[in-house]
């Protein structure tokens, strides 16, 4: 695995979060201190009349949106990116002029993307033929369209990629950002993670044997009863070390989170098999140096995942404080790695951990599930392991 | 080798060598049979046979023959179960390490723009037809746009971490890029790069509901173009820190040298007209290499054949290097969108292998807008060190790379 140049990290310079338990930093962090749960949306295939649970973001959460030109046709996961990477530029107080812009990147990070589009897109086609194809749908199923617009919200001109894979691509993105910054050319990377809940995907994922019929999501149980999808964004805004303490001002009145650094991202390996996923969680584990005194963000989702993660946390951090944020906020695929960064740098900064909602809390075969507390944590490992064979960790600290 | 004392406060930067490729196109199976096909020109364009296209305008894309390529991915895991791009990328990803067995990658960058898409149509399909959903589940599970590559890793037996990227058309060219940075800055020694993308309905209806594809042939740069193919297939790169690539003794056969990039906001589909994104990456490519315009002896351009990217992409390319050799490789094979930019990667080291240039067929006319010097229609003999390769997508994503004969 590669290592950053001595002396060099990175900080998280600005977070910006879009879910299902409504919009901001803060007033999202305390509603899950406070155990709270979103209600699900009932969304019904008009196909077959199957009807799923999702959790929704709720229209309120927008409101602050920026009323682009470019967003005006655009799909849903256009808008909630560009709320999030808005919100992590401004929990930053960073105004990109041109010359920022050019030596900013974003990479986005999407699993299902324009799910919404892409399936009005193709129905129509099934339906009445390629004469009934739109011209205005098509280029919103591109896997890059969010990113697109909001490159062209924020005006960037330099680098724009966007990055594919299942739950752990949250974490490659964040591992395509350290190895962009290191190059010199680069002063900050928006890291954003997107997606978007229909009612094709829950069909797809309950084919998959994947999906609960309705909530809760109870993680690390005996049995898997499935997972409930969400949707939402969530941005990180990275600069180098020393960067971001640069500019003038800001230094009082930064947002919880805001000075936690990146110590070391695990891009992991990929497992062929379902019963490989846990030697795979077991090596990044391995690599971060986990141990007791740890607070870990997990990405269990009540799937086959939750074992695996278990079987790894068991064998490297049996008692340290885990957090299954996916239990509170649903599975949201491309944004559910940042969303759990997210978390991890809200625990380290503000010694709290949520409860994790609906948790088999037998400590012996399961791993350490407190509810909220003030300990003295360092260090926070993130855990990501997709349904889809990716696998990868982060290591947080707190600045020394 | 490393640069021991960068003057300019940046990281050093180690040369970056590609050791081994492989490439699965409509011009063929395998580096041996896509030279053959460049240097006849030979036109690989055929009417779609995968999905019905009687109601689309344009009714042709260059295709990867099936038969050759079942027979060549048969024995991976699954085999039945693989989607096309997952096929084409074991065949490309064999032939690349059967040149370089030792080969172990720390990482992989790809580029695709749709994956295993036709599998996600046929479950819609089903669905909406209230078929039986027997392959459901493994419809689903292949469809997902990184499978393809995880799919390719597992029969070869390597599990480095993937970084898939979905850039559109770019794709395949940010891949290399971004690979090539990695290995150049020293964060990696060995990196698997390429991209894929199989023919897809949706995709085809796509391009088709824009006009952006054509009903006549795709003709590059020509005054009468009227619009891209489609194309399909693989390539894949093995790139390496040139000093350990020579210690070990393996094949050097090019360098990769320099690589750009730009975002242009204009419009979502359409490049800005004045060729601002296009030359920007161009010379972002150029300040990377550290080459000057006149140091590039073929560039291996994006080429569409539609109205406003050749355009935009010839006025860059004018403005910026004057009368340089210029083809593009799609009047061949298509336009084969998170493949294109690593096939054509694949196309500039045969250029500098075989020291040929490319032809661009089906070229009749010149544009009196675009001052080019285009390689119409035959391949040409010449010499060459330098070669520079563009890839521009939807998005405004605007990629360069700029890959040299191996400097002794």
């Amino acid at each position: 695995m590669s290592r950053p140049k001595a002396g060099w990290s990175l900080r998280i310079a600005g977070m910006g979060w879009v879910t299902p338990l409504g919009s901001g930093v803060p007033a999202v962090w305390d509603r899950l201190l406070k155990g709270d749960e979103p209600p699900t949306e009932a969304i019904t295939s008009p196909l077959h009349a199957r009807t799923f649970q999702v959790f929704r973001v709720p229209t309120d959460a927008l409101a602050k949106a920026p009323a682009h030109p470019r967003l005006r046709r655009s799909s849903s996961i256009s808008k909630f990116a560009a709320a999030a990477g808005l919100a992590a530029l401004e929990g930053a107080h960073l105004e990109l002029d041109p010359a920022a812009a050019e030596r900013t990147a974003i990479i986005f990070a999407i699993s299902n993307g324009g799910v919404i589009y892409t399936k009005r897109f193709y129905h129509d086609v099934v339906e009445a033929g390629a004469q009934a194809a739109s011209p205005l749908l098509f280029p919103e199923t591109v896997f890059n369209a969010p990113a697109s617009h909001l490159a062209a919200i924020l005006g960037i001109t330099g680098a724009s990629y966007t990055l594919v894979g299942d739950g752990a691509v949250g974490l490659l993105a964040l591992k395509m950002a350290e190895d962009l910054m290191q190059n010199g050319s680069l002063d900050r990377c928006l890291v954003v993670g997107a997606e978007e809940a229909d009612w094709l995907l829950c069909d797809a994922y309950h084919r998959w044997r994947l999906l609960r019929a309705a909530p809760p999501i109870e993680v690390f149980q005996a049995q898997s009863r499935g997972t409930i999808l969400s949707e939402g964004a969530g941005a990180l805004l990275l600069e180098s070390e020393g960067f971001s303490s640069a500019r003038p001002g800001q230094s009082e009145d930064r947002p919880a989170g805001s000075s936690i650094l990146i110590e070391r991202i695990d891009p992991g390996s990929n497992f062929y098999r379902r019963s490989e996923a846990a030697a795979c969680l077991e090596q990044i584990l391995h690599r971060l140096g986990a141990n007791n005194g740890d607070i870990v963000i997990a990405s269990a989702n009540g799937t086959f995942i939750d074992k695996a993660e278990s079987a790894a946390l068991l064998r490297y951090c049996p008692a340290a404080t885990v957090y299954a944020p996916k239990a509170s906020l649903g599975e949201s695929v491309g944004a559910g790695g940042i969303w759990q960064v997210i978390c991890a740098a809200l625990a380290l900064a503000e010694r709290e951990v949520p409860p994790t909602l609906h948790a088999f809390q037998d400590h012996e075969t399961r791993p350490g599930l407190p509810g909220p507390s003030h300990a003295q944590f360092r260090r926070a490992i993130v855990t990501t392991c997709g349904l889809n064979q990716q696998a990868a960790g982060l290591s947080l600290q707190l600045p020394p | 080798m490393t640069d021991p004392q960068p003057s300019n406060g940046q990281p050093p930067k180690a040369r970056v060598a590609v050791v081994a490729a492989g490439v699965v196109s409509p011009l063929g199976f395998g580096l041996q049979e896509t030279a053959e096909s460049l240097r006849t020109g030979r036109d690989c364009v055929s009417i779609v046979s995968r999905f019905p296209v009687q109601d689309c305008r344009c009714q042709t894309a260059g295709q990867v023959r099936d038969e050759g390529l079942k027979e060549r991915a048969k024995g991976a895991p699954h085999a039945k179960r693989l989607h096309r791009a997952a096929q084409m990328m074991i065949v490309a990803l064999k032939e690349a390490l059967g040149q370089t067995p030792e080969f172990k990658p720390q990482l992989t960058v790809v580029g695709t723009t749709s994956g295993g898409m036709s599998f996600g149509e046929d479950y819609y399909r089903s669905l909406h037809g209230r078929q039986t959903l027997r392959h459901a589940a493994s419809q689903i599970a292949n469809y997902t746009p990184q499978k393809a590559i995880m799919d390719a890793q597992e029969a070869l037996g390597i599990s480095a971490p993937c970084q898939v990227i979905a850039n559109a058309c770019a794709s395949g060219t940010n891949a290399i890029g971004h690979a090539f940075e990695c290995v150049r800055y020293g964060r990696y020694q060995q990196v698997l790069t390429g991209g894929y993308d199989a023919l897809s309905e949706l995709v085809f209806v796509g391009f088709d509901s824009l006009q952006a594809s054509t009903p006549e042939k795709c003709r590059p740069f020509d005054r009468g173009r009227t619009g891209l193919v489609l194309g399909e297939g693989a390539a894949i790169l093995a790139l390496e820190n040139l000093e350990s690539a020579e210690l070990r003794g393996a094949t050097i056969l090019a360098e990769v040298v320099g690589y750009g990039l730009s975002t242009d906001n204009h419009h979502l589909t359409q490049p800005n007209p004045s060729g601002s994104g296009a030359r920007q990456a161009m010379e972002r490519a150029l300040e990377s290499a550290q080459l000057s315009a006149s140091s590039v002896d073929y560039i291996n351009a994006h080429g569409t054949a539609t109205p406003f990217n050749d355009a935009a992409e010839g006025k860059a390319i004018a403005e910026l290097f004057g009368r340089v050799p210029v083809s593009s490789t799609k009047g061949m094979m298509g336009h084969s969108l998170g493949a294109a930019g690593a096939i054509e990667a694949i196309v500039s080291l045969l250029a500098l292998r075989d020291q040929i240039l490319p032809p661009n067929i089906n070229f009749r006319e010149s544009d009196p807008a675009l001052d080019l010097d285009i390689v119409a229609n035959e391949s040409r003999p010449a010499t060459i060190r330098t070669v520079l390769s563009n890839s521009f997508g939807f998005g405004g994503t605007n990629a360069s790379v700029i890959l040299a004969k191996r400097n002794e």
